[in-house]
């Protein structure tokens, strides 16, 4: 609707433009005026049937959609709202909530610099940490369905987020080369209480070839841990590779990301060390509507009295109706330590409707 | 090599290209950029963000871009939100204050013309991906094409004032060549003024107004909704009817559908270059212009 009015007031501004005698200004000024005020206002909902073999929340605590073992399961994931728009001259404001099936919060709410000197820009408000890859998107920009077992495992159940300041800088290379230094208050791994939260990230983007883009970065994140001298120390990897021919919309992407986790000086010293795991994607969109993917992930098992490795590959078959909707079928083999096996699969459809702006590569 | 001159040649490299140049002129299409090139000379030096073989509906918002954007004196748009889905990160990511929208070194072609297509009833993705603001697609219109550049012109005199005299010649002399170029292609193209052709997009709305074709369907049955078979069936009907002889098709397109349409109607298939650097020997406007008036000739002579 409030393209339909800006569309009028625009084509009547044009008008007026061409004809400025034979216009008579309106009377009263533009009534419809404080309309233009208005930020971009737009909804992203999104939800699945669900299957999976296993008991998923006993066996393989995560943050993905699941169901109980051998049901299908309807699941609401999630609703986002966004209103995003400049504050004023000097900067704008992005303001994310968040509905889903535990309530509803704020999932981002920041305001961005747009005009500092020497090529900074500063973030305010409580955002996602600049960790890593996907950490920093919204799910509904992720080519598969649910959070990577290792991102949930070893930063964060959903997302490395919340209240702080992260300060960027471009440097002045031909090439983008940017670097985060963030401080936070975020909520790590399965746990409740906030830490403070130091973060670096370093990002950089290379073009290789005519239409392929070659992204890599490094993170490396701080919390303090309960108790004197006590951490948690997270470093991160992570790589992006988009071939993509100039005419025509089909796409190759090659994404990978790293994650260790290292806590020391804890009461308990037997909870000390180092933990590893990663994923590995490839995504081929093939047209404008259909894209297919592959992924593999690994995390450290989390189900009572497992230890090691847990594993899980998983295929996509993404069908794209629009820009505007999609439909996701993703089966999945998740291999526990010992070789237990589980499938899974979902069925996935969301949808955005209004303005929403678009998103960084 | 010998370290040292190693270490030059790499400092050199980051040196910008055209660092002679007053203005550093980033555009966001091929086409622009070309316009931006006869009205800035030697005191410009142009980077186009996308090139004439993209769809610029969907070019990919790599970062590197916005690295251009960072030393851009001027950022030269089509607007009415033909690049709403890849610009306004690169501009963000920028740290460029200056080419925010509506900021004095942002220039959007499409406040210097008359739009079409304004949706003037209600409006909603119902209606397909339409540009709810008007038609994008103007400058295969030479007419349009000389008033960007003359207001372009305009907007580089104030950021450039001592080279002011010199863009308003450029443009001067651009609208006087392309003025003697329209009569040329108009002459090419009268023999078929009044034809009906089918379009893939409602990219060719200039295009078809200023020869005087009528546009009697499009292959797409809304802006960027993929066609279904009964869709396509109708429009070989209308083609028929309509004794259509040519289905446009820019080059960024897929023109599998425009074959078998033209196959089973009778019609041809003409693919006319996009935007300027489409084809290798489209370098400039008037060769662009050039290609597509060959092209629609070429497609619409019995």
């Amino acid at each position: 609707m409030r393209y339909v009015v800006l569309a009028g007031l625009l084509a009547a501004g044009a008008a007026a433009a061409q004809e400025p005698q034979a216009a008579a200004a309106p009377l009263g000024g533009n009534p419809f005026a404080r309309v233009l005020m208005l930020p971009d206002v737009s909804a992203i909902g999104s939800g699945a049937l669900v299957w999976n073999q296993k008991d998923v929340r006993v066996v393989s605590p995560r943050s993905d959609p699941y169901g109980p073992g051998g049901k299908v399961q309807p699941v609401f994931q999630e609703l986002e709202v966004a209103l995003q728009s400049v504050v004023d001259p000097y900067a704008r404001a992005d303001v994310f909530l968040t509905f889903h099936p535990d309530g509803a919060g704020v999932e981002e709410a920041y305001l961005t610099t747009l005009g500092l000197p020497a090529g900074l820009q500063i973030r305010a408000g409580t955002l996602k940490s600049p960790f890593g890859r996907l950490n920093q998107q919204h799910p509904h920009v992720w080519d598969f369905v649910g959070t990577p077992l290792p991102m949930a495992r070893l930063l964060a159940v959903d997302a490395l987020e919340g209240p702080g300041v992260d300060v960027a800088w471009l440097a002045p290379v031909p090439w983008f080369l940017e670097l985060h230094l963030a401080y936070q208050d975020t909520v790590p791994g399965f746990e409740t209480a906030g830490r403070r939260t130091g973060v670096a990230h370093l990002l950089q983007y290379f073009d290789v070839a005519e239409g392929t883009t070659l992204g890599v970065g490094l993170s490396a994140a701080r919390l303090d841990e309960p108790g004197a001298g006590a951490w948690r120390d997270l470093y991160g990897a992570d790589l992006f590779l988009k071939i993509r021919p100039p005419q025509g919309r089909a796409y190759l992407t090659l994404q990978g990301e790293l994650f260790a986790r290292r806590l020391s000086g804890l009461a308990d010293p037997a909870q000390d060390g180092t933990r590893l795991g990663g994923y590995l994607q490839a995504l081929w969109r093939q047209d404008a509507y259909w894209g297919y993917g592959a992924r593999w992930e690994s995390a450290p098992a989390a189900g009572p009295g497992l230890s090691g490795a847990e594993n899980r590959w998983t295929a996509l078959a993404t069908w794209y109706p629009s820009e505007f909707q999609r439909l996701r079928l993703q089966v999945s083999d998740d291999r526990l330590p010992g070789g237990s096996t589980g499938w899974e699969a979902l069925l996935a459809m969301e949808f955005i409707i209004g303005a929403h702006g678009a998103h960084p590569f | 090599m010998h370290p040292i001159p190693r270490l030059a040649s790499l400092l050199l490299a980051l040196v910008p290209a055209a660092a002679g140049a007053s203005l550093q002129v980033v555009t966001t299409t091929d086409g622009l950029a070309a316009l931006a090139r006869d009205v800035g000379g030697d005191r410009v030096a142009v980077t186009a963000l996308s090139h004439g073989n993209q769809d610029p509906h969907f070019v990919d918002p790599n970062p590197n871009l916005a690295v251009k954007l960072r030393d851009a004196d001027l950022l030269v748009d089509v607007g009415l939100d033909l690049e709403i889905g890849w610009l306004p990160p690169l501009v963000n990511q920028s740290r460029n204050a200056g080419i925010q929208p509506g900021n004095e070194r942002r220039f959007t072609a499409a406040s210097a013309i008359r739009v079409l297509d304004v949706p003037t009833g209600p409006v909603d993705r119902s209606l397909g991906d339409l540009h709810p603001a008007g038609n994008p697609h103007f400058l295969d219109d030479p007419r349009r094409a000389v008033e960007v550049a003359q207001a372009m012109a305009a907007k580089l005199a104030s950021l450039d004032p001592a080279g002011a005299a010199g863009y308003r010649a450029r443009a001067a002399d651009f609208a006087r060549r392309i003025g003697a170029d329209e009569q040329r292609w108009l002459a090419a193209l009268k023999p078929f003024r009044g034809q009906a052709i089918i379009a893939k997009h409602p990219t060719v709305t200039y295009l078809a107004r200023w020869a005087g074709l009528r546009i009697v369907g499009y292959l797409e049955p809304k802006p960027g909704v993929e066609p279904p078979p009964s869709h396509l069936a109708e429009m070989v009907e209308v083609a028929r009817a309509q004794k259509v002889r040519a289905i446009l098709v820019e080059t960024y397109y897929d023109t599998r559908t425009a074959a078998l349409v033209a196959k089973l109607s009778g019609a041809r298939v003409a693919s006319i270059p996009g935007d300027v650097g489409a084809s290798r020997t489209a370098t400039g406007y008037q060769a662009y212009m050039d290609e597509v008036v060959k092209a629609l000739a070429g497609a619409l002579a019995p």
